[in-house]
């Protein structure tokens, strides 16, 4: 990623201009911040723009747009948090939130903060025209033909939901030890939402496709592919059954199946549980957890990826973070807080859904490197069992590492063979289990082009997940007893 | 505050019309809330939150669009409505998109439903100190953490104070305000390799009336010890029974095909089962906004619809939907309300452990973990975690179990109504006890 081009710090002065501050001005605040003490202090600016329109019934019968904005700032003592934010970025108004920020330090020694000095970043997510400057008129055509793609698939389509969302956020930072930069991050999204019916039967389905992109990635041939999709995923729904309950191996189709790493290692690699010891993976480091051949990353460094990011949430510059490496644990998920006190270098992992939260240790873009085997050969090992292939939630239990995911489409394998469609069950397992139950890994990795979003402590953050074919030799399965 | 934001509706409505809106519903909120944590030997976390926020909705030659914004200068306001105004003209007409009908803000009740704390509020004169707040939150602690088996424990206390006003272009004019507050601790402890971590959180519009801090960490204490040696059991067809706390998220799910807009877009499974028994007789659900200190209450509904009491089942026969203006229009259908406010359960005549007793053997469901539901098929499989049920008493935790069925099916096999609803919360189920669901596990 040698070629991707990067910002300079003119870009930061213009973010200063757009929320009307100078280093004077944050200095200001910062001394504000840190007026009772403290080891440090931060203000992240932010202001975001987002739009949508629906299609339904053959209408664009809806848009709507919002503005948010605002400054939070933030006082660390050690891992000791004061929060506060203000909408109204005056100074007497941000002056007021520093000081309530500034009341979990409890001194009488103001610290003084570094001198700020604006710096660019890598740039990851270049488009060639803002969202704001995208009218309305130039997105309804790329609904309503999705829509009418999506109509002519089959004749059982009974109604088709066709969403679109776009989002520009901008961001600047400033600490106490001198970081000032910010970041224009921009994001889309195109849903496809389907219900059919045959033979007095309903089924529904859908699909999206989703990423940092301008308006011009989505051209024709994503756009049919959105569509056929979406509707190949409901109609296989009307030949699909649950299959039978209990243990059975899981073959995890490449793509969007990474939501097993994200539940079952990534969250339990977010340093700040294993900081506090409550997490299953907190005394493993540097443990043989998986086969050679299993390596698990974290990285912002996707290209136009929705989990990618040119520098995280504090300020951070961001990295590729190795969480498994050929079987062994290496590495937490950072933020300042964590990095601080395991004594490393954060791994520009601290993230927030917007100025009104605290930054946490989040993941971005987590996937598993290829592995020596083959799809076919993965399937062909399996005398009974299943492949899940697509998904509509998961979740975690960190300390005592059960994790589940959703399967909305899969297949069942019999004889080394996929016999039948499957639906709608959720599968358990436990994380550690299932890492050392990974026992063949093919060589088809690919990151899925949906846009997952990724809940933690009531807070919401854009990520990507990728895989390749993998077999876990276990997990259980819902479904029917026989 | 309640002036200040009605003023600030009207100029909105004033705004749209003026830019061209044929009909405009602006929605004027304020809120402000004080967060504070404890984590094993000291505070972690102190936030305070305070913001306002304007949302309009458009009317505009047959058009619809909606718009939100906190940057209330004056000038920048009237830009951001001016635009708008443009850009729903740049969308498509739609005949069933219009503003409510005057006709459903009328017979607004004054029932006075006690949504505000006097001692919660912004300007209270005996609000919590920081001090008394910290003291709190460490008594919770100390009681969840209790124990040489835990590994950390973190407790919080949340307050806020909310208003917000609406105002229409075809005279509607409301406000409403409240107050709440949250307080609990979560807790991990060693078994093992594992580190199983439970919670306990409750809440209300009041501080009177919740348990005391040194009830609460304790119970969150004892819910996680109750995990120590879970394991996962065999897969099996069983009795099972799910816990106050967890009702929500079972049968809450099936409210999302209770609404108009699903049943309208062909993704409801209860689409065609007005007035069938779509439940055991046991199972009676109304829906009642006007209940004294609900977390749901209110006195008119998002579009303004005045509220009034409901029933949604009756002894398991379905007899009314969650429907909204515009999908009623749509159907065909008189609009109720597009929401639920406060679900009440009609109740059995035991709690949680009479009813553990009575079915001997099964299985009980104390927390969800992950799963999913499909509103048009009815089918749901789900994570879960609890305890088996062996002559009459709880056992051993179980964990790593995923229940699956159909809603249709489901329905009909609960047997028995608790008589132990969550008090807090707006979903007021009691335990339930189900025949016959399949449990997977090894």
């Amino acid at each position: 990623m040698n070629d991707m081009p990067s910002t300079d710090p003119a870009s930061v002065r213009a973010l200063m201009d757009w929320f009307g501050v100078d280093e004077a001005l944050l200095s200001r605040v910062l001394s504000e911040a840190l007026s009772h003490g403290g080891d440090y202090a931060d203000l992240y600016f932010e202001h975001s723009t987002d739009s949508s329109i629906a299609m339904e019934d053959g209408i664009i019968s809806r848009a709507s747009t919002s503005v948010d904005r605002g400054v939070g700032i933030r006082v660390l003592v050690g891992d000791q948090t004061g929060y506060a934010y203000s909408e109204d970025l005056s100074l007497p108004a941000m002056l007021g939130a520093a000081r309530t920020a500034s009341s979990i330090a409890r001194g009488s020694t103001e610290v003084n903060p570094q001198d700020l000095t604006p710096k660019g970043h890598q740039q990851l997510y270049a488009i060639d025209k803002h969202w704001g400057d995208v009218g309305v008129a130039v997105k309804i055509p790329l609904l309503q033909k999705t829509e009418r793609l999506a109509r002519a698939q089959d004749p059982a389509v009974e109604k088709v939901v066709i969403a679109w969302g776009d989002a520009e956020d901008k961001m600047l930072i400033a600490t106490s030890e001198g970081v000032l930069t910010g970041d224009v991050r921009p994001m889309s999204r195109l849903w496809c939402s389907v219900t059919a019916e045959k033979d007095g039967e309903t089924q529904s389905n859908g699909w999206n496709i989703a990423g940092r992109h301008g308006i011009d990635w989505y051209d024709d041939e994503r756009l049919t592919n959105l569509a056929e999709e979406a509707v190949a995923r409901t109609m296989i729904l009307f030949e699909a059954k649950r299959p039978p309950a209990g243990e059975l191996p899981v073959v995890l189709a490449a793509g969007a199946s990474g939501i097993l790493l994200h539940e079952a290692i990534g969250h339990g690699m977010e340093a700040d549980f294993n900081r506090k010891g409550t997490s299953i993976y907190a005394t493993m480091i540097g443990q043989k957890v998986a086969e050679d051949f299993v390596t698990v990353v974290d990285s912002a460094l996707h290209p136009y990826e929705r989990g990618a990011l040119n520098v995280d949430d504090e300020g951070n510059p961001t990295e590729r973070t190795a969480l498994v490496e050929n079987g062994v644990m290496r590495s937490y998920l950072h933020d300042r807080i964590s990095a601080q006190h395991y004594g490393v270098k954060p791994t520009g992992s601290g993230r927030r859904e917007s100025f009104r939260h605290v930054p946490m240790p989040r993941m971005r873009c987590t996937y598993m490197e290829n592995g020596p085997h083959t799809r076919d050969e993965i399937i062909e090992s399996v005398d009974f069992g299943i492949v899940a292939e697509s998904f509509t939630n998961g979740q975690v239990q960190i300390g005592a590492g059960d994790f589940t995911f959703y399967i909305k489409n899969g297949w069942l394998i019999e004889g080394g063979k996929l016999t039948a469609p499957i639906k709608d069950v959720n599968i358990i397992g436990n994380g550690p289990e299932a890492l050392k139950r990974i026992t063949m890994v093919a060589d088809d990795m690919k990151l899925d082009t949906g846009g997952w979003t990724c809940g933690k402590d009531g807070q919401s953050v854009p990520v990507s997940q990728g895989m390749p074919t993998c077999l876990v030799s276990k997990l259980t399965v819902g479904g029917t007893n026989a | 505050m309640r002036d200040e934001l009605l003023q600030r509706a009207q100029d909105a409505v004033a705004m749209g019309l003026a830019a061209g809106a044929d009909d405009v519903v602006a929605s004027a909120g304020w809120g402000r809330s004080l967060e504070f944590q404890w984590r094993d030997d000291k505070v972690e976390k102190v936030q305070e939150n305070t913001s306002k926020a304007l949302r309009v909705a458009l009317y505009v030659d047959g058009r619809f669009s909606s718009h939100g914004t906190n940057d209330l200068d004056p000038e920048r306001l009237k830009h951001f409505v001016g635009e708008a105004v443009a850009l729903t003209r740049a969308i498509e007409p739609d005949p069933f998109r219009k503003i409510t009908p005057a006709e459903l803000y009328a017979n607004r009740p004054e029932t006075e439903l006690d949504l505000v704390d006097p001692n919660l509020t912004v300007d209270a004169t005996d609000a919590m100190t920081r001090e008394q707040r910290l003291d709190w939150i460490q008594r919770l602690h100390d009681a969840a953490h209790a124990d040489e088996s835990v590994i950390s424990a973190t407790s919080g206390m949340m307050d806020s104070h909310s208003l917000s006003a609406r105002v229409t272009s075809n005279g509607f004019e409301g406000t409403m305000e409240r107050t709440s507050l949250w307080f609990g601790a979560e807790c991990t402890i060693q078994d093992g390799e594992k580190r199983p971590e439970a919670w306990r959180w409750i809440g209300g519009l009041h501080r009177d009336g919740l348990q005391g801090p040194e009830e609460v960490g304790a119970e969150c204490l004892r819910r996680a010890l109750s995990r120590r040696g879970q394991r996962k059991a065999e897969s099996r067809k069983a009795t099972m029974i799910v816990d106050p706390e967890s009702g929500a998220g079972l049968i809450g799910r099936i409210f999302g095909a209770l609404s108009a807009g699903a049943i309208q877009q062909k993704r409801s499974f209860l689409a065609d089962k007005k007035g069938q028994q779509i439940a055991s007789k046991v199972l009676t659900l109304t829906d009642d906004p006007l209940i004294p200190r609900g977390m749901g209450s209110r006195l008119y509904d998002g579009e303004g619809i005045s509220s009034k009491r409901r029933t949604i089942l009756n002894e398991g026969v379905l007899e009314s939907f969650f429907v909204d203006t515009y999908y009623g229009r749509k159907l065909g259908w008189e609009p109720t309300s597009g929401s639920a406010s406060n679900i009440l359960f009609e109740h059995g005549d035991k709690d949680r452990d009479g009813l553990i007793a009575d079915v001997g053997e099964g299985i009980l469901v104390t927390n969800w973990l992950g799963g999913n539901a499909n509103s048009t098929t009815g089918d749901f499989s789900f994570g879960m975690r609890g305890h088996l049920i062996e002559n009459g008493q709880i056992g051993d935790p179980v964990s790593e179990m995923n229940v699956t069925g159909n809603y249709l099916d489901l329905l009909q096999r609960l047997v028995t109504v608790g008589n132990d609803p969550v008090p807090w919360s707006a979903f007021r189920c009691p335990t339930l006890v189900f025949d016959g669901i399949e449990f997977s596990g090894l």
